[in-house]
């Protein structure tokens, strides 16, 4: 156990990963609020309108600013002498009823995807704006008040008062879910590939004269799984020290950006015309994807609301024993062949139950508490997935303890019926085991 | 030392040991010869409580054998290997302190082994850098470093050039002169002529020939090893 572990905190590809992941966590954490605290670049667009309904209509926004400029050579020059403009929107003379076309010219740079959303956004809202208010007398600003209508639907639990954020909740879970499905099937296959280095080197044989096989496998197994929880600890600590100190060092940057929409909100009143404007900028800032701000307010408050103690105590007790129940028959495959070619006739059956699980996410998604996600969760095979799923959402804490105690019950069956297989095959060379063959093992 | 008395062991329908007895007197070198698939390993499996026995008694120092004693045994088999990726010194440490020595004997220890075979520039090396020669120096200075009294040496000599088979030759008559008991399972009827004392020849499943190495040349009128050995099993085909 001691040389399975120590060998393998010494890897360099061991502390390349604990760093590496920390670095992305924070990366994922800082990068958009930074992004959403930074001044947006703005770009200058010209508007050439010879149609008639654009002129004086294009609303500036934090990303893009328009200017109205006459005449296509006029803009066309500007164009030409000016670094700080990017583009010019023409509209031509109308053929018919209502403009179909419009262009938008660039010199040498096309201007970026951003630019063009917007400029799409207020030509489709400008020429909506002209029908409504032409065909069925709507003023903007009514139609403005009309759509501005904002509503949110939140899910509360009636006793705790708290929100539900069911969103984040199936991020957190399905993250959870497949981090456990990664961590079970990255060190159990490390298992498996450390007894067939032993099987395949003869090492076993100088080895088991000292130890037994069932402590050599056991010594492997909680080895390799102490690498996992160190690993595991190590991505805690490091990543929590280091969204600590983004937070602590930025700390005027998240309070921008989390009270971003409370100021915004607050600044528009209630005035039709501004309220109007706010529609429009909200508009076209939500549809080019530049006005997060109030998403990640509302990712903050969601993970404030997760209870992040019960989760790692719960992750680490579903990554613990899932992974020594199935590190166990990772073991016994190993044992059971001589080359990795062969032993994917044994990973494959292994596998299946806590790949179906990770494939049902989907299904968990859509009923949380369904009979589907229920019985996954209570399935000591697939449970360290589909409960670490269900977690975040809430669930009783019968299921909970059951499928706790089930798993903890079947962990100690897998590994006598490991340890059976492992025995018999360890030293046996040359032989290609099939599945009937372990099924004898497991009578004898 | 050593009894071994009327062992059967079958693998399925594959009878691999059959009521075989012998005993291995203290401070010998026993040669135990047979033709591939004889039994030889098998045998020597089940003295090191490796495999368990169908049938029969072992007895060591006269008493029935138990776990405590496979640990005053030292048992390089044929099948040998080693953690490739691992360094020399480290790992002949830590296969040392399986065998139950702390680190600092294990150490010491190895410091002497590899000075006294010439191959202490090979502590920090990989074991993978090595030949597989280089190899087998390692694993029998692994398999004697817990001053076992009973060793058990499977085909030693294969894999190693002619200067280091007489080495290891040396090293085993010196480990004998110790007082240490050496069960010597080889092909190699030459070097079994030479450092054995008793020999026993096992051919399908079954001892077939035991006794003092003078008294079976002497039955055999002088003949080589070889030769008896040769005869002995197309004989009993």
């Amino acid at each position: 156990m001691r040389r399975e572990y120590l060998t393998r905190i010494k890897k360099p590809s061991f502390w390349v990963l604990t760093l590496v992941v920390p670095v992305l966590i924070a990366a994922i954490y800082a990068v958009p609020v930074f992004l959403a605290s930074q001044p947006p670049e703005r770009s200058h667009v010209l508007v050439v309108d010879d149609s008639g309904l654009f002129r004086g209509q294009f609303l500036s926004g934090r990303s893009v600013v328009y200017h109205d400029a006459g005449s296509l050579d006029y803009a066309e020059r500007q164009l030409a002498q000016h670094d700080s403009l990017d583009a010019i929107v023409y509209v031509p003379a109308r053929e018919t009823t209502l403009p179909a076309v419009a262009y938008l010219y660039y010199r040498a740079e096309a201007p970026s995807v951003n630019v063009q959303t917007d400029v799409n956004n207020q030509l489709q809202n400008i020429l909506r704006n002209v029908i409504l208010l032409d065909v069925h007398g709507i003023a903007p600003e009514d139609y403005a008040l009309i759509s501005s209508t904002n509503i949110s639907l939140r899910a509360v639990d009636i006793e705790t008062g708290r929100d539900g954020f069911l969103k984040i909740k199936v991020v957190v879970g399905v993250l959870l879910a497949v981090l456990v499905f990664i961590a079970v099937f990255m060190f159990g296959s490390q298992v498996m590939r450390g007894v067939m280095e032993e099987k395949t080197s003869r090492i076993v044989e100088v080895i088991v004269c000292s130890v037994r096989p069932f402590q050599l496998m056991m010594g492997k197994v909680v080895g390799i799984g102490l690498v996992g929880l160190t690993q595991f600890s190590l991505w805690v600590v490091l990543s929590g020290g280091a969204l600590g100190c983004i937070r602590i060092c930025n700390t005027d940057l998240f309070k921008q950006v989390e009270g971003h929409r409370v100021t915004e909100i607050a600044s528009k009143g209630s005035d039709a015309t501004r309220q109007y404007e706010a529609a429009q900028y909200r508009a076209s800032q939500y549809e080019a994807g530049v006005g997060a701000d109030s998403d990640i307010q509302e990712l903050l408050e969601g993970l404030g609301s997760i209870r992040f103690g019960i989760l790692v105590v719960l992750f680490v007790f579903y990554f613990v024993f899932g992974y020594l129940l199935y590190a166990s028959l990772f073991a016994a495959a190993g044992s059971l062949v001589d080359n990795e070619t062969d032993s994917q006739q044994f990973v494959v059956p292994i596998t299946v139950p806590l790949l179906l699980a990770v494939l049902l996410i989907p299904v968990m998604v859509g009923a949380p508490s369904g009979s589907v996600s229920t019985l996954l969760s209570i399935i000591p095979f697939t449970s360290p997935v589909a409960m670490l799923f269900r977690i975040p959402f809430g669930v009783p804490g019968w299921q909970v303890v059951l499928s706790m105690v089930l798993l903890a019950a079947t962990f100690p069956l897998c590994i006598w019926l490991a340890a059976k297989v492992y025995r018999v095959a360890i030293l046996r060379y040359g032989k290609k085991f099939t599945v009937g063959d372990v099924f004898r093992i497991f009578m004898r | 030392m050593l009894q071994i008395s009327n062992i059967s062991k079958s693998f399925g329908n594959h009878v691999a040991l059959n009521d075989v007895s012998l005993s291995v007197r203290r401070g010998t070198v026993l040669g135990l010869l047979g033709p591939n698939g004889a039994g030889k390993t098998t045998l020597i499996r089940i003295i090191n409580h490796i495999i368990q026995k169908d049938k029969g008694e072992l007895y060591f120092d006269g008493r029935p054998m138990t776990d405590k004693d496979v640990a005053q045994i030292g048992y390089l088999p044929e099948e040998r290997g080693l953690y490739k990726k691992m360094k020399v010194g480290d790992q002949a440490i830590y296969l040392a302190r399986l065998r139950g020595l702390d680190r600092v004997t294990a150490e010491t220890r190895l410091r002497e082994w590899f000075e006294r075979l010439d191959i202490v520039g090979w502590w920090d090396r990989k074991v993978e850098e090595l030949s597989k020669g280089m190899q087998q120096k390692v694993q029998f200075v692994v398999t004697v470093l817990h001053e076992p009294r009973l060793l058990i040496l499977d085909e030693p000599f294969s894999g190693f050039d002619p200067v280091n088979a007489d080495m290891l030759k040396r090293e085993i008559m010196r480990l004998k002169s110790q007082g240490t008991t050496v069960i010597l399972s080889t092909h190699d009827t030459a070097s079994a002529e030479e450092i054995c004392d008793d020999i026993v020849l096992i051919n399908k499943a079954k001892v077939v020939l035991s006794g003092r190495l003078g008294d079976i040349k002497a039955q055999h009128a002088g003949q080589d090893l070889d030769k008896i050995f040769i005869d002995t099993v197309t004989y009993k085909l």
